[in-house]
Formats: structure tokens, sequence, C-alpha cells
């Protein structure tokens, strides 16, 4: 059974962003860039499928620059058998993403889609649930747990309030919530014997998909600044302020 | 009580009452610091919040002949900063405070008790850099840095904390208020009495502001874990990164060292398997230098000097795997460790460990023996861990016992006896293993040139 699993490559968490001068994105000139947490544990998760013995081989997918290339050669040492690269200097709006998701999906004739529940850095989480529509096939979301059985998966959902269970036919779209797993280290010798996998490119013309965006960015800010605490003398007079003041009381 | 009342009364002359502690919590939280060999006894805990209220402050211990103990982030590793015998404590907590920041000079002026992280923090703020960096960051203070010469896991890139400072305000044992080198690059006018206060343990008079360099942001940095069967190949590995990477840091620690760091469950193992020592190390990724280090890596397994591993593949791993070294020290904390801080010339390195191994195997076999350091620095941090059913005391003799044997290996290597965490008071009485007698003199005669009350951090560095 055929598992795909879709990547991006994205600001690292830990880089604390700074918008650019001219307020028309976020500067990533010079910064860390690693692959989207969220598809990281996709990844895990199709690899421990494997390794249990209840997933075939896995193919990866990311889409943009040439530099998710890296982003494709972790997964592949992290335990993925191949790599397909659609490669596009264009912005991808998640709909354009889950068109051309939806062409690779049938062309690898995939049973399982796996992908993050959101980027970090647009945070839209819509691509999973824009590709299940597209296909027509279930969807399981925010997974925290997946088991896979024939022919279909059960994938417990972190919902308010606590966890659904849903059982969906494959083919089937997963998309993974934080507590899924931890992903493994890379190992280096894993890293050198990823070189050797294959790694398809593609461009979306292949797939005659339409990438035109249809939003327009009109302006990044950044968020406004926490103005400075005081300090009061007593609790009279911070009853005070919150009552007059803050009017919480 | 009496004494200690009229202590207050004496000491609230300089500053503020509410300012002044003298309970027994406070007195016992700052009267030591992370070395636990010590009782604290302070009388009293103050903490004045300008250069001002120092001055007055020294000025009436200097004629009231109170011994005065300055206090940071109680992060230090040798006592100088502990209160052992009716001291009053000078804490820097209150005075934290960025006072300037100058782009153009690429420096910032900030007062003695800011934290280290915070200044990181600022710097990175403003698109600059500072670059000294250790696992205390979150709570040691730059006064304490500074007094210390605090060194660190970057030191192998960016020096130690003397290499940053510009500038320093302190106030010397007679009160008088010191403004050394003011920011400025070069000065060449004699004595440069900013160096003296830095690494001096607080003895020569209390820092009340520092002027750091910051400097250009590094590329993004890299991080790997390799582990290594021999002791004897680590500073083979060293040679073969070095020569291939632009490195920021190289550290090494043993298996024992990571148990403990695990054994806490917070942070998990690199690898399936295990090997006695392990390297991590950090290199600037601006362009090709994952290739050339998976390179290095090949020709090393190949050698058989490493047998695995790992390279970190996002910062949230960067920060996973340096846990597994920076929380050593604090991992061993409940057992007491004896701690040695030593070091020796690089090129002496494989030399000195080689025959110190043997030593301590063939000594004290019993001991559990931590190893870790920044070997890339020639800086190695030995700790002698305390069996659990012995008592502080007998472990501690027995300690000094081990002490005569390495620093007399060490006398050989013409090596430093501590390396980074100071001399303060467990250190004290080894001074002259690292110094001559000639210049411990010198020492002791600048110091009452400073300080001619001897009331500042009285027998810490140099014995009364």
């Amino acid at each position: 059974m055929k598992v795909l699993v879709a990547v991006k490559r994205v600001v690292d968490y830990n880089v604390k962003v700074r918008v650019k001068a001219d307020g028309s994105d976020v500067d990533i000139a010079n910064v860390k860039m690693s692959m989207n947490p969220f598809d990281e544990i996709a990844v895990e998760e199709a690899v421990r499928l494997k390794e249990a013995g209840k997933a075939g081989e896995i193919v990866v997918v990311s889409m943009g620059p040439k530099q998710c290339e890296e982003t494709l050669r972790t997964a592949l040492a992290m335990g993925a058998d191949r790599a397909v690269h659609v490669e596009t200097d264009a912005v991808l709006e998640p709909l354009a993403v889950a068109k051309l998701l939806k062409a690779v999906a049938e062309e690898e004739q995939a049973q399982l889609i796996v992908l993050g529940k959101q980027a970090i850095d647009d945070d839209c989480n819509q691509t999973g649930q824009m590709l299940a529509a597209l296909m027509n096939i279930g969807q399981g979301t925010f997974a925290s747990k997946v088991d896979l059985a024939d022919g279909s998966v059960n994938v417990t959902r972190e919902i308010d309030g606590g966890l659904e269970t849903v059982s969906l036919k494959l083919p089937a779209v997963v998309t993974t919530d934080l507590r899924l797993n931890e992903p493994r280290y890379v190992k280096l010798p894993n890293i050198m014997a990823a070189k050797k996998k294959p790694l398809a490119k593609k461009a979306p013309a292949d797939f005659g998909v339409d990438i035109t965006p249809r939003l327009t960015t009109l302006k990044v800010a950044e968020p406004a600044k926490r103005s400075a605490g005081i300090k009061v003398a007593s609790a009279a007079e911070l009853v005070a302020k919150l009552k007059n003041e803050a009017k919480v009381l | 009580m009496t004494t200690s009342h009229s202590l207050a009364e004496q000491l609230a002359t300089a500053i503020p009452a509410a300012r002044i502690a003298t309970d027994d919590d406070s007195l016992q939280r700052y009267g030591r610091d992370w070395t636990r060999y010590t009782e604290p006894c302070a009388s009293a805990v103050v903490f004045p919040t300008s250069t001002e209220e120092v001055a007055a402050l020294v000025k009436l211990a200097a004629s009231e002949k109170i011994a005065l103990v300055p206090s940071g982030g109680r992060t230090g590793l040798s006592g100088g900063a502990c209160a052992t015998q009716g001291e009053v404590v000078v804490s820097f907590d209150r005075m934290n405070r960025i006072r300037d920041f100058n782009p153009i000079d690429r420096t910032v002026t900030v007062e003695a008790g800011l934290i280290t992280e915070a200044l990181q923090n600022f710097a990175t703020e403003q698109g600059l850099y500072f670059p000294v960096d250790f696992a205390s960051r979150g709570s040691s203070q730059v006064g304490g840095n500074v007094a210390t010469n605090a060194g660190g896991i970057k030191v192998l890139r960016w020096g130690m904390f003397r290499d940053w400072v510009a500038g320093i305000e302190c106030v010397t044992g007679t009160g008088e208020v010191l403004q050394l080198n003011q920011g400025l690059v070069k000065n060449n006018t004699g004595y440069d009495l900013r160096h003296l206060f830095v690494g001096s343990e607080g003895t020569l008079g209390l820092i009340t502001a520092v002027t750091l360099r910051l400097t250009q942001p590094p590329a993004p940095l890299a991080v790997m874990v390799l582990a290594v069967p021999e002791l004897s190949d680590i500073m083979t590995v060293f040679a073969s990164v070095r020569a291939a990477l632009p490195l920021t840091a190289f550290e090494f620690f043993s298996e024992a060292a990571m148990g403990h760091v695990l054994a806490r469950g917070h942070v998990r193992r690199p690898f399936d398997g295990s090997a006695p020592y392990y390297v991590i190390f950090e290199y600037e990724h601006a362009h090709n230098e994952d290739e050339a280090a998976l390179t290095v890596f090949e020709q090393l397994l190949e050698q058989g000097v490493v047998v695995d591993g790992v390279l970190a593949q996002s910062d949230s791993q960067a920060r996973d795997l340096w846990r597994l070294r920076e929380d050593i020290s604090e991992s061993i904390t409940p057992r007491t460790p004896y701690k040695n801080d030593i070091a020796v010339k690089v090129s002496q390195v494989p030399a000195f460990v080689a025959e110190l191994d043997a030593l301590l195997a063939e000594q004290y076999p019993d001991f559990e023996v931590v190893w870790f350091g920044h070997i890339g620095d020639g800086n190695l941090h030995i700790n002698i861990l305390r069996p659990e059913e012995w008592e502080i005391d007998r472990f501690r003799v027995a300690c000094e016992r081990v002490n005569e044997l390495v620093f007399a290996l060490l006398a050989r290597f013409n090596g430093s006896m501590s390396a980074e965490h100071g001399v303060g008071l467990l250190k004290r009485d080894y001074l002259h293993i690292s110094r001559s007698e000639a210049e411990i003199a010198l020492m002791r005669g600048i110091k009452a040139v400073f300080d001619p009350q001897g009331i500042l951090n009285p027998g810490k560095v140099l014995g009364q």
C-alpha cells in the first residue's frame, strides 16, 4: 500500500521573523529554514507504518523553489523511499497546492495521503481539507493516532473537549497534529543513503494545474507592542484601576 | 539578633530599609552559589538600584569594616559568591537596566544585574549578536560574567567574556567610582585597569555597569552529534572537523554524563545504540557546509574513529541535542559532584587525557567520574560524583586527595587548575598550581591598592 506524504519548507519554528521595511512580507534572507514541523510528524508516521509492515512504498512530495530539495532529502533520510519535487518560484496558495497534490496522488495511486494539519508560516490549515474534497475521499484531520487496517484507516482526532475516532475508507487524507508522534533524529549514514534515492522533478504545467494566486497580500505588520506594566501601591488601588481603567471588574 | 538589627540600621544609612533583607530565607538563598560545599552564613542582603547607592554602601563598609560579597545570578561553581563568614551580600538583581545602545559603535551599556539571556535577546532584536553563551544563560548576570570572565560553549569561535568588554563602571574598596575604558576600541594610555576587573571575582571592586561589544549574527547554525568509542580519538575528530567546517563550538561528553541527563526523561537518546563518548559540534551553515560535514563524517567512519552520528534537521532538534551536553551540570547536582575545571593547551589534550584517564581509573575505581567539557579549548570538566551513602565531608576529603594527583599531573603539563570557573573559595588553596609565588605576591599587592580595608569578597581567590 503506497503512502504519499506532503512536506513544506518553512522558516524554522524557533526563528523570530521580522517584517520587511516595506511591509510587503516577512524577511527570510539568511534565516534558518526547516521542514514544517507538522509535516515532519507526517513523514515520521508514514515511516513508522512502513516499519510496522503496514505500509509499502513512501513517496514524499514538496512544491516550491529549488531549495525544497533539501527538505525532500530530509524526508528521504528519515525513511521515505522516493521524492517528487514540483518546482516553481511562484507563490502557492492552498488551493493550488491541493490541486497539484491531487494530480500527484492520482498519478501515484496513493492509498493514504498524510500531511501536516497546517504549515507554521501561513497557518492556513486548508490544504488537507481541500485535497480530500477535490478527490472526493474521506479526511481525518488533526490526527493524534492512526490505525491502519485492510482497506480502511481509523484516525483519532484532537477536537475541542476531547478525542473523536473516525473510520475512513481508503484512499483517504490524514492531517497530523502535534501529539501523533515525536519525529526521530536523522542519522548521518541515512542522510548519505538518501542522496542515492530517486528525486523526480516536475513543473506545475506538467499536471495542467493553474496556480495563479487568487489572493493579494495588502500588508504585513508586526503585532502591536505591549505597553509597559505599572506598579500599584495597594490592593485598593489595584481594584480601583481594574474597575475604572481596565473596566474588567 | 541585636547585632544584626544594628547592622541593618547601619546599612539603612546607605540603602533604603525596604531593600535590606535579613530573613532566613533570603540569607540562605543569597548566601551561596551553585556549589554545595559551604553552609551559607550571610548577615544581610542588600539590593541597590544605582551606582550611587553602591558607592555609599562601600564607603560605609570601608569605614565600619563590613565585609561585602557581590552577588549576581549565583550560578558560579567555585564558591566565589558564597557568604560564609557573616558578610553582607550585595545583590545586583535590581540593577538590570539597559542604559544605552549605540548602533554605530555596536555597543550596549547595561547594568551589572542584567541576565545574560536578556542581553543576547536584546542584541538579536537590534539585528546584532552577543556570542558568549553557556548553560546558565537564563540566570547568570552580566556583572558576574565579567567578574568571573565567563567562558562557555562558543569560546572556540568568539572567545571569553573578556573579549567583549569595552568598558566597566565599578566601585573600588574605598567607594570611588571608576569609568574604565568607556567603550573605546583603541585606548593605549597606560595600564588597562578594565582588564584587571575582568576575572577579579569581586575582590578589587563591585562592578555596577558594563559596556559590551556586539557583532554581526552568524549564518544559521547546524548541530551534529557523533558517537566516538575511544576517548583518545576525540582530538582526531576535532582536527578533522575543524579543518573542514566553520566551527562555533566543539564539546564532548561521556555516555555516563549523558545518562544522567537522559534519566530525567526530558530529552531522547540521539542514537539507538550507545558509545562511550560523544562529541557535539556546531557550525555556520551558509553555503554547502552540510556536504563538507558529511564528507568528514564518511572519512571518520572509514577510519573507525566514529561509529554513528546525527544532524539536527531544525532548531528545535538542535536545542534538544544541545541539552544532552548543557543539562549535564544540572543533572548531576544532586550527587554533590566534586568539580575539576581544568585546561591544558589544545595540542596537549590527547597526552593529558590519556594520563588522567589512567590515573583516575587506577586510583579511584569506585568513584563515578563524569567527563565532559569544551575540549576544543583544551578545557575538561571532570566531575567526581559522591557515592550516595557517603557524607559530604568524607567525600570532600577523599576528593582533595584526588586533587593532589590531578594537579600534580596538571603542573607537569603547565595547565590551569581553573579554566573558566574561577578560583573563589573552592580552588583558592590550589592557586599555586597555576600561578607562581611572585605572581601571587603581586596579586596581593594589587588587591591592597584597590581594597585597602580588605572588605571586598574577603577570603576569595587569595587567602586572608
